[in-house]
């Protein structure tokens, strides 16, 4: 092989150094492979097949191009060819990509044969244009009481959930899974980004067991899975996200159809290129993060977005390293979302799940201009009876709550009711809980809560109100309660 | 820095309240050791007329009083409920006002009237709040109630009485048994029923009972007479007691809970601090992480 030159049209550099996950590559001044451009590298290094791609970040000068590898660089070393490939990463796109796990580089790794597809897109894209996008809003109804109420979710919008670790985000993006693409009859694309390979195996499996809706197709055939977990290194972590979206893009723009796109979790997104932003000679900045977080965040998730031909409706898990919200990356994704939840330890701690916070977690359509004044006046009472009971708890803490006046008491009767109502026994968690799922409708959830903050329902046991559906169930509960 | 800030600014006003607690703690243990003392002469007082009343009763005679006499199935009541004026003392109201809505709750089904009288502001509010405001307040019962305040609302009673306006006269209060025992009770103390119930419950008090036994009293000028002072008397000790008892009842209530609450606080300072030292290093290590990986990435 020659190196160093241009061979049968094709441009070949040679690696020059490789730290970590990034490596260096020198090419003829005259023919540089362009940022973003794809470098590839299939070799035989002391009887080891070694086979990397590149992609290129950094013009160094003299020559030289810094590149991220997308996979591993064992086995790499100094002098080995490497191919421009002339154009960025591309992923197969299309129908036939739906019921098939890939890898970012668009491979599918579920044993299932070649994938056959007319077209391969590129993964780095143009957001659509600002004409394009559409200004339709309208609530998308989930069935989870705590969401429908406090957090509405939009159609073709995006959603956030937050959390630190083990607080259930990935339960609950797998519940919404169930919920929405079970009766969603569109195209899904689900992101597995820098997250435990086993639990992306158990929602592939999952897939294929639940149907959709009442047809017996199953959940997989509409849906594309694309996973760069946690054993991967930094660069794919960084690219899984992007090749996830290109496919969805492609549903959204070529068919028309509403999709749904899932990441989990958008977080190592960022911290992967935290991983890389120090090799490639970047100045760390506020908490050790990259100092481009905003423009690569930004890049990710202006693509997502609902255009006129058709609409990305998006749920993110974001992990909050250290229970911190005000930590960059989180503190970055938030300003992109629509609804945004974050779930709380302290009421994980209660067993209440799903823990959702009520006060600090909101959305942009809870405004009775989209979801009507009386399912607005209900979210802002629950949130105010709970808010203030929030206050008085260090008073409780110190002097009990027979000090409070009786307005506060009451207060603090009806939150504690309200906190524990707000838990609902989920659908993927039968086999856990062994509670059978509730799908509790708009309706019912808000009648529920407006109920309650009436005091309606203040006789019951404040154990009545965890795990139900709508509020009749609570009263169903309290009387099988009494009578054991 | 934000979350270290709103730290200390939770940490001051827990100190603040710790400090007013505490104090409340002090002042109850010097207002309790006064009123203790008063209860217990009050208590020497009442036991001797009790007994007086229950030697009458043995001496074989033809006993009626109008105080006396057991209406069943009355009419009209009048619930006296002693509260305090102040909160801070634990759960002292909310023992004997749960009694109280335990026995409005009863009459619902019988045609029974009740008028609420009642003493302190807390349990004014309350019964406010509930939709059953009190007939008569008052507040001017402190941790001193004199005889003559409680004789004045004694003597209205058996007014009341005597005159058929009420049937029965019934008092809620936290009864105060030992320093480290008190309970919320409601007890009857008109009609004042058979006076055997009056007896005191104290083994020297039986003791003598036994030996009075055979004693034979001489009535001068004449039981009916003697009758006519003593059992007014022996209600009017009695209504005294209660009041004492509630004041006694409300500071050991006060002291026992300002000090669990002085405790708490002591707790919660101590995490605060924690949290705020924890919060405040880790900001300190941030930076210092932050500068250090600058001047390395310069290098």
């Amino acid at each position: 092989m020659k190196a160093n030159g241009a061979k049968d049209g094709k441009n070949i550099g040679r690696v020059t150094q490789i730290i970590g996950s990034t490596f260096d590559a020198e090419f003829p001044e005259t023919s540089l492979p362009e940022i973003y451009h794809a470098l590839t590298i299939d070799q035989q290094v002391k009887g080891q097949h070694v086979k990397v791609t590149g992609e290129v970040q950094q013009h160094l000068g003299g020559g030289r191009v810094r590149c991220v590898a997308l996979g591993s660089t064992d086995g790499m070393v100094r002098g080995m060819g490497v191919l421009d490939t002339g154009a960025s990463l591309t992923v197969p796109v299309g129908k036939g990509t739906l019921g098939r796990v890939f890898n970012l580089l668009g491979d599918p790794v579920d044993d299932r044969g070649p994938v056959v597809t007319e077209e391969r897109w590129p993964i780095h894209r143009q957001p659509p244009k600002m004409e394009d996008l559409s200004a339709k809003t309208e609530v998308f109804e989930t069935g989870i009481k705590v969401i429908d109420l406090l957090t509405p979710f939009v159609r073709g919008g995006k959603a956030g959930l937050f959390g630190g670790a083990g607080l259930g985000k990935t339960v609950i993006l797998t519940e919404l899974i169930a919920r929405i693409a079970s009766a969603h009859g569109g195209y899904s694309v689900f992101a597995g980004v820098g997250e435990r390979t086993r639990e992306g195996n158990d929602l592939w499996l999952e897939m294929q067991e639940t149907k959709i809706g009442k047809t017996d197709r199953s959940v997989i055939e509409q849906t594309c899975m694309v996973f760069g977990q946690m054993n991967e290194p930094p660069g794919a972590r960084l690219r899984v996200a992007l090749s996830a979206l290109t496919m969805a893009e492609w549903f959204r723009d070529a068919t028309g159809s509403d999709t749904l796109l899932f990441i989990d979790n958008i977080f190592r997104f960022s911290q992967a290129g935290s991983e890389v932003s120090a090799l490639l000679g970047r100045m760390p900045s506020a908490v050790g993060y990259q100092p481009t977080l905003g423009t690569e965040l930004g890049e990710l998730q202006e693509r997502i977005t609902s255009t006129t031909r058709g609409a990305i409706t998006s749920v993110q898990a974001v992990y909050v390293p250290a229970d911190d919200p005000t930590d960059p990356a989180p503190a970055t994704a938030f300003s992109h979302l629509d609804a945004f939840i974050y779930l709380e330890r302290k009421i994980a701690e209660k067993g209440i799940y799903p823990a959702i916070d009520p006060l600090a977690s909101s959305s942009r359509v809870l405004d009775p201009q989209y979801v009507g004044a009386r399912h607005y006046a209900v979210a802002r009472q629950v949130q105010k009876t709970l808010q203030r009971y929030r206050e008085l708890q260090d008073i409780i803490a110190i002097l009990g709550v027979d000090e409070l006046s009786e307005d506060d008491k009451l207060v603090v009767h009806r939150a504690r009711r309200i906190e524990r109502f707000l838990s609902q026994p989920f659908l993927v968690a039968e086999a856990f809980t062994g509670k059978a799922g509730k799908i509790t409708p708009l309706e019912d959830t808000i009648r529920s809560f407006e109920e309650l903050c009436a005091g309606k329902w203040d006789h019951l046991t404040e154990s009545a109100f965890m795990y139900v559906g709508a509020i009749d169930e609570a009263e169903e509960q309290a009387k099988r309660m009494a009578a054991s | 820095m934000a979350k270290a800030r709103a730290i200390v600014k939770r940490l001051k006003a827990v100190k603040n309240i710790r400090k007013i607690t505490r104090t409340m703690e002090l002042i109850a243990t010097a207002r309790f050791k006064r009123a203790m003392d008063r209860a217990s002469q009050a208590a020497a007082y009442t036991r001797k007329i009790s007994e007086i009343v229950a030697d009458l009763s043995r001496a074989n005679l033809q006993i009626s009083h109008p105080l006396l006499e057991d209406r069943p199935e009355p009419k009209a009541s009048i619930l006296l409920v002693l509260t305090s004026n102040r909160g801070l003392c634990g759960g002292y109201n909310g023992g004997v006002l749960r009694l109280v809505m335990a026995r409005l709750r009863r009459t619902r089904e019988t045609e029974e009237s009740i008028d609420l009288e009642v003493s302190g502001k807390r349990g004014i509010n309350f019964l406010k709040f509930q939709g059953r405001p009190a007939q008569r307040t008052y507040t001017h019962f402190e941790e001193k109630p004199s005889f003559a305040q409680v004789e004045e609302l004694a003597d209205r009673f058996i007014e009341a009485f005597c005159t058929r306006q009420i049937d029965r006269l019934e008092i809620a209060y936290t009864k105060f048994e030992s320093a480290s025992k008190q309970v919320a009770v409601l007890e009857r103390l008109l009609p004042i029923g058979k006076l055997e119930a009056e007896k005191p419950k104290t083994g020297k008090g039986s003791q003598v009972a036994e030996d009075d036994r055979l004693v034979e009293y001489e009535f001068l000028p004449s039981a009916e007479e003697i009758l006519q002072e003593i059992v007014p008397a022996a209600f009017k000790a009695r209504l005294f007691k209660c009041f004492l008892d509630a004041a006694v009842s409300e500071q050991i209530f006060r002291r026992v809970a300002m000090k669990a609450a002085t405790e708490n606080a002591d707790d919660m300072i101590g995490s605060l601090s924690q949290l705020y030292n924890r919060a405040r290093q880790s900001q300190i290590t941030s930076e210092l992480s932050e500068i250090i990986g600058g001047a390395a990435a310069l290098e």
